[in-house]
């Protein structure tokens, strides 16, 4: 193949082997190598692409579409009918009353987790900011940041050991200053809370880090120049530093938004069950109760395609917002 | 740069000035210290949980260390419930997918870098548009797929259509083979390689730092994954450990196997923790690096 591309691109004439070829008849062999090398050439890229787009088609769009078409449809995966029921199963969600518990979960889970997790990193990496260059900081950093690499059902299975009734240390502490023992996670107004806790205690190191990586690029000039002209330390933040790292700001926003209802999944299944009474649940939950649990294939398809449709248009109105108000440094 | 930085942000340091900015770094300390308190509490509650004999995890009283440390919670739970085969099952998935992805990544990545061919960036735009399909969108259909396929109870079932959501992997790398100069590809091309050799001798060598990254994000990733497994793997034998803290989680209050329960806990912990304690730095400059600076 080396040789095929000397003589394909034998333009320069002091390269010897290039004029000899020239004189010489036309090699066959050498033109198919090259026509061969060139083919491959162009396909290369093709082929570069192929796996993660066939991937990405088989796992990712056409479930998509074929949730599109199984949510006109009852079927409960084994019967070899499927009956096409119309719009039917979108309307008895609006009757379904475990549906209306598991929006209103949601609503709470969205109101309470997504400026927990998007403000409070923000916080602790100004606080972190300061003292950045000490040397207990690396130590903040990893203490902060361990509990995002461990799995949610783990994390769920540690605070569900503190939030036991009877033996967890949480109550045994409570009990200590003399209050009443809480049963946390049968109690229909404190389950929520619980699932809540462990996903801000799970979530904050990752946007921390975030944050403090968009700190740490914020031009030094500008914050000199600042504090040149007597800037105060809020004006620092809310007139050069929050404007420069805006674009992290929105992207911690809107990847919150997004995951905030899958990821709370793993701690409501090993915690509470959705329960009690779905006090707990939410809108994945709920899909996962209608297609796994009680095989109700079509009402669990128009569901994730309400959970899409949610997702499609914040995140539409995400990147209107950020194209219009984020100034990129 | 550090003391710039530092006269720069306050320009009265001197003598006076100095020591409300310690009593800040003070407090800033402080808080900061107790979060850490708060953050690792779980952790090491589950750690000495994990190390004490049942009439210890049952006392009435608190007691933050085991006084008689035991291991018989590790032999304990292995005999409870298939755990061992959960660890296996953890670890050949998580390795297996991390792999599957950066084989199918790094070409993508390349090829949406450098390369130049008719519907590159439309093929750039379905890879990312993956990002905003919601993982719970594709869970039926899927598992329809996956049933016809008899994956249901494999390792497979959960490896390959794990390997569709890479697109942010992809991005990561095509940032990085962004940066490299033209000069080294185009001379590669003189000397008469082929793109498939350029990626393999130029590009790949190059690129270490961003596939570090990368196989640590995807290795975490696999290992930590609930759902899809939660679904796929049914059969005790062929869970995950992940997956296998539901099982003890939905027997805990008939069993009371909270010894046993924290040291697969702890099973479960401690390659996610060690990976990132030891390539901390690496993700985070990658962070910094990779178009995500701010």
């Amino acid at each position: 193949m080396a040789v095929a591309i000397e003589e394909g691109t034998a333009g320069a004439p002091d390269a010897g082997h290039g004029t000899r070829a020239l004189a010489e008849p036309v090699d066959r062999r050498r033109v198919f190598a090259w026509n061969r090398y060139r083919f491959w050439e162009k396909a290369t890229p093709f082929l570069f692409v192929a796996p993660v787009i066939a991937i990405v088609g088989v796992f990712t769009y056409w479930p998509l579409i074929y949730s599109i078409w199984l949510s006109f449809f009852d079927w409960n995966f084994v019967s070899p009918v499927k009956e096409f029921v119309g719009f039917a199963n979108f309307t008895r969600l609006v009757d379904d009353p475990r549906f209306h518990r598991a929006l209103w979960g949601t609503l709470v889970y969205i109101l309470a987790l997504v400026p927990a997790q998007v403000l409070l990193p923000l916080g602790l990496a100004l606080l972190l900011w300061p003292i950045r260059r000490s040397r207990a900081q690396a130590v903040y950093r990893v203490t902060l940041f361990s509990p995002t690499v461990i799995s949610f059902s783990v994390a769920a299975l540690l605070w569900l050991w503190i939030f036991n009734p009877l033996q967890g240390i949480l109550n045994k502490v409570i009990f200590e200053f003399g209050f009443a023992k809480v049963s946390w996670l049968s109690n229909p107004n404190t389950a929520i809370w619980c699932v809540i806790v462990v996903s801000i205690w799970k979530t904050i190191g990752f946007n921390l880090l975030l944050y403090l990586a968009a700190l740490e690029a914020v031009p030094n000039d500008y914050i000199e120049a600042a504090s040149l002209d007597g800037a105060s330390g809020w004006q620092m933040f809310r007139l050069i530093r929050f404007p420069l790292i805006t674009p992290t700001f929105f992207f911690v926003l809107v990847t919150t938004i997004i995951s905030v209802n899958d990821e709370v999944f793993g701690a409501i299944n090993v915690m509470t069950d959705g329960g009690p009474f779905d006090r707990s649940s939410n809108i994945v939950y709920y899909l996962y109760e209608q297609g796994f649990r009680i095989f109700q294939i079509g009402s669990a398809s128009a569901v994730s395609l309400l959970i899409f449709a949610g997702t499609a248009i914040l995140t539409w109105v995400q990147f209107r917002f950020v194209e219009r108000h984020v100034h990129y440094g | 740069m550090a003391s710039v930085a530092r006269n720069a942000t306050q320009p009265g340091a001197v003598g006076a000035a100095r020591w409300p900015r310690r009593i800040g770094r003070g407090a800033a300390h402080t808080v900061v210290i107790l979060l850490c308190l708060v953050t690792l509490f779980p952790m090491l509650w589950m750690l000495s949980t994990s190390f004490k004999i049942p009439t210890e995890v049952f006392t009435r009283d608190i007691q933050i260390l085991p006084r008689t440390p035991t291991l018989l919670n590790f032999p304990e739970a292995f005999q409870y419930f298939p755990v061992a085969n959960w660890f296996w099952n953890s670890l050949l998935i998580a390795v297996v997918t991390t792999l599957g992805k950066l084989a199918i990544s790094i070409p993508a990545a390349f090829a949406f870098a450098r390369l130049r061919f008719r519907g590159n960036n439309l093929c750039f735009a379905a890879v990312l548009g993956t990002m905003i399909v919601p993982a719970v969108v594709t869970y039926v259909p899927n598992y329809i797929l996956v049933s016809k396929a008899n994956w249901i109870n494999t390792n497979w079932g959960v490896i390959v259509p794990s390997l569709a959501s890479c697109a942010f992997y992809i991005f990561l790398i095509r940032q990085y083979i962004r940066t490299l100069p033209q000069e080294i590809l185009d001379a590669a091309k003189i000397d008469g390689a082929s793109t498939w050799k350029t990626l393999w001798h130029i590009v790949l060598p190059n690129i270490r730092p961003a596939l570090a990254v990368v196989t640590i994000l995807s290795f975490l990733h696999s290992w930590n994954q609930y759902t899809w497994p939660l679904l796929v793997l049914d059969n005790m034998k062929s869970k995950t450990l992940a997956v296998g803290m539901q099982v003890f989680a939905s027997n805990s209050e008939s069993a009371q196997l909270w010894g046993p329960m924290m040291a697969t806990a702890v099973l479960a912990t401690v390659p996610p923790l060690l990976l990132y304690v030891f390539a901390q730095k690496q993700i985070i400059s990658t962070f910094v690096t990779s178009g995500m600076k701010g």
